[in-house]
């Protein structure tokens, strides 16, 4: 699914329970004009910045990481951490490429529950 | 499983449904007058970063590399309030060193109905405080342990534990596809050796608030009891946490006068039908943090005159509590 098709249809998902997620209101809340977020909608211009697609993220209870890999970005807070240490990150990248999602999870940060 | 991500708890029951995961979050706020006037919801002004204590777990106390969990840091006299996000039902126990918020009771792994001892997500987005009345909780506020504030140490006579502790159980398979329809989707730093012992806090019964706990609508059957996913959360003081992790905290809040002279909104949240839990008895024979204080003689509280809020904003299901100071 594209971007635009996946934001249209969280969007309509929310507006059938909530009116105010409306176009119009959902786009005056992240600070965009109505017929902007309609063409990223319909896919008919590139997705957003990446703060515009961090706020459509919050506004629409999504992932903001999912959401930038799905308009083909990474967050620029994830690319610093990679700058500040490129080749270890370089080599973790590539050794977790074909782990399975639970060894990811565990490597990423998973919180250990202790004795109490 | 519990992964931390952009400072949320992610809780995850693979084991039981794919879409059994919720999202725990500890939001910066303006601590309310603690006058006995019953105040509406304070903003919410971000989201308290929260640490792994496996990644410092050279320079923070024994107790906590045992415990587990993450750490948070807060002022003293900060307050704060806990926002619940998931469309998958979910029970959720909360203690304040090991006091359960809800009930007063100690720290039981296990769920209870009778007297009901969590809160059940999605049905309550936020968890503000102590539960003290049907309709009315008193602020969750730092207090250093050892001086006698928190409801753990007015409650059990000692300060050992601090924190906040939370543990989570997920709705069984089968009623969740029953009903999935009518429910709405809603840096690492380097190790720093330091030299003083860290100042736990524990949290303090604050301000009267309006909040309603409410009452789990499910069978006590529905719950997934065999599972469950428990988080000590650690408190810090502010002014040690540069010296625990190389991070500032974040600033300090708005007093609750700067906050409502500036014409920005306080909230009442509407739950629809859902019925209020009574509160706990136990927790509303406490002292208020103003009240303690006064008893031992250390004066007033700062910060604490009496507000009349100008704009209050009614919230329902989903909407998003954000002030924007």
């Amino acid at each position: 699914m594209t971007f635009g098709k996946y934001i249209r249809t969280v969007r309509e998902k929310i507006f059938k329970e909530d009116r105010s997620y409306s176009v119009r209101q959902v786009a005056q809340r992240i600070g965009v004009e109505p017929s902007y977020l309609s063409k990223i909608e319909r896919d008919q211009v590139a997705p957003p910045s990446e703060a515009t697609i961090t706020r459509l993220a919050q506004e629409l209870g999504e992932d903001s990481d999912l959401l930038l890999a799905m308009a083909g970005k990474v967050s620029s807070d994830l690319r610093d951490i990679i700058l500040q240490r490129p080749q270890l990150f370089a080599e973790l990248l590539r050794k977790l490429r074909d782990a399975p999602d639970h060894a990811i999870h565990s490597v990423a940060r998973e919180i250990r529950d202790g004795d109490w | 499983m519990i992964e931390l991500k952009n400072d949320h708890l992610i809780f995850r029951f693979p084991e039981v449904h794919k879409d059994a995961e919720c999202r725990i979050s500890f939001q910066r706020t303006l601590r309310i007058p603690d006058d006995n006037r019953a105040y509406s919801l304070p903003p919410g002004l971000g989201d308290f970063p929260l640490n792994l204590v496996d990644d410092y777990a050279s320079g923070v106390p024994n107790a906590w590399n045992a415990h587990g969990g993450v750490f948070l840091p807060m002022y003293q006299a900060e307050a704060m309030w806990l926002s619940f996000s998931g469309s998958y039902p979910m029970a959720v126990k909360v203690a304040a060193g090991k006091i359960n918020a809800v009930t007063g009771e100690g720290w039981e792994n296990e769920l209870s109905r009778e007297p009901q001892d969590y809160v059940v997500i999605p049905d309550q987005p936020w968890l503000d405080g102590f539960s003290v009345m049907k309709g009315m909780i008193r602020q969750f506020v730092a207090m250093p342990l050892g001086e006698g504030y928190t409801a753990e140490e007015q409650l059990t006579g000692e300060a050992e534990h601090g924190g906040l502790q939370i543990v989570v159980f997920p709705i069984k398979p089968s009623y969740y596809e029953r009903e999935e329809e009518a429910f709405m989707p809603i840096a690492y730093a380097p190790l720093r050796a330091f030299s003083e012992p860290v100042e736990e806090m524990g949290l303090a019964p604050g301000g009267l608030m309006r909040q309603e706990i409410y009452e789990d609508e499910y069978s006590f059957e529905a719950w997934e009891t065999s599972v469950r996913s428990r988080c000590y959360v650690h408190i810090v003081n502010s002014v040690q946490f540069f010296s625990v992790t190389g991070a500032h905290p974040p600033s300090k809040p708005p007093t609750a006068m700067e906050y409502t002279a500036a014409g920005l909104p306080w909230f009442d949240y509407y739950g629809g039908d859902l019925k209020a839990l009574a509160g706990a008895e136990k927790l509303a024979g406490l002292d208020s943090v103003a009240v303690k204080k006064l008893k031992k003689g250390k004066g007033v509280l700062a910060d604490n005159e009496a507000v009349e809020p100008k704009v209050v904003k009614r919230l329902g299901k989903g909407n998003v509590r954000e002030g924007e100071f």
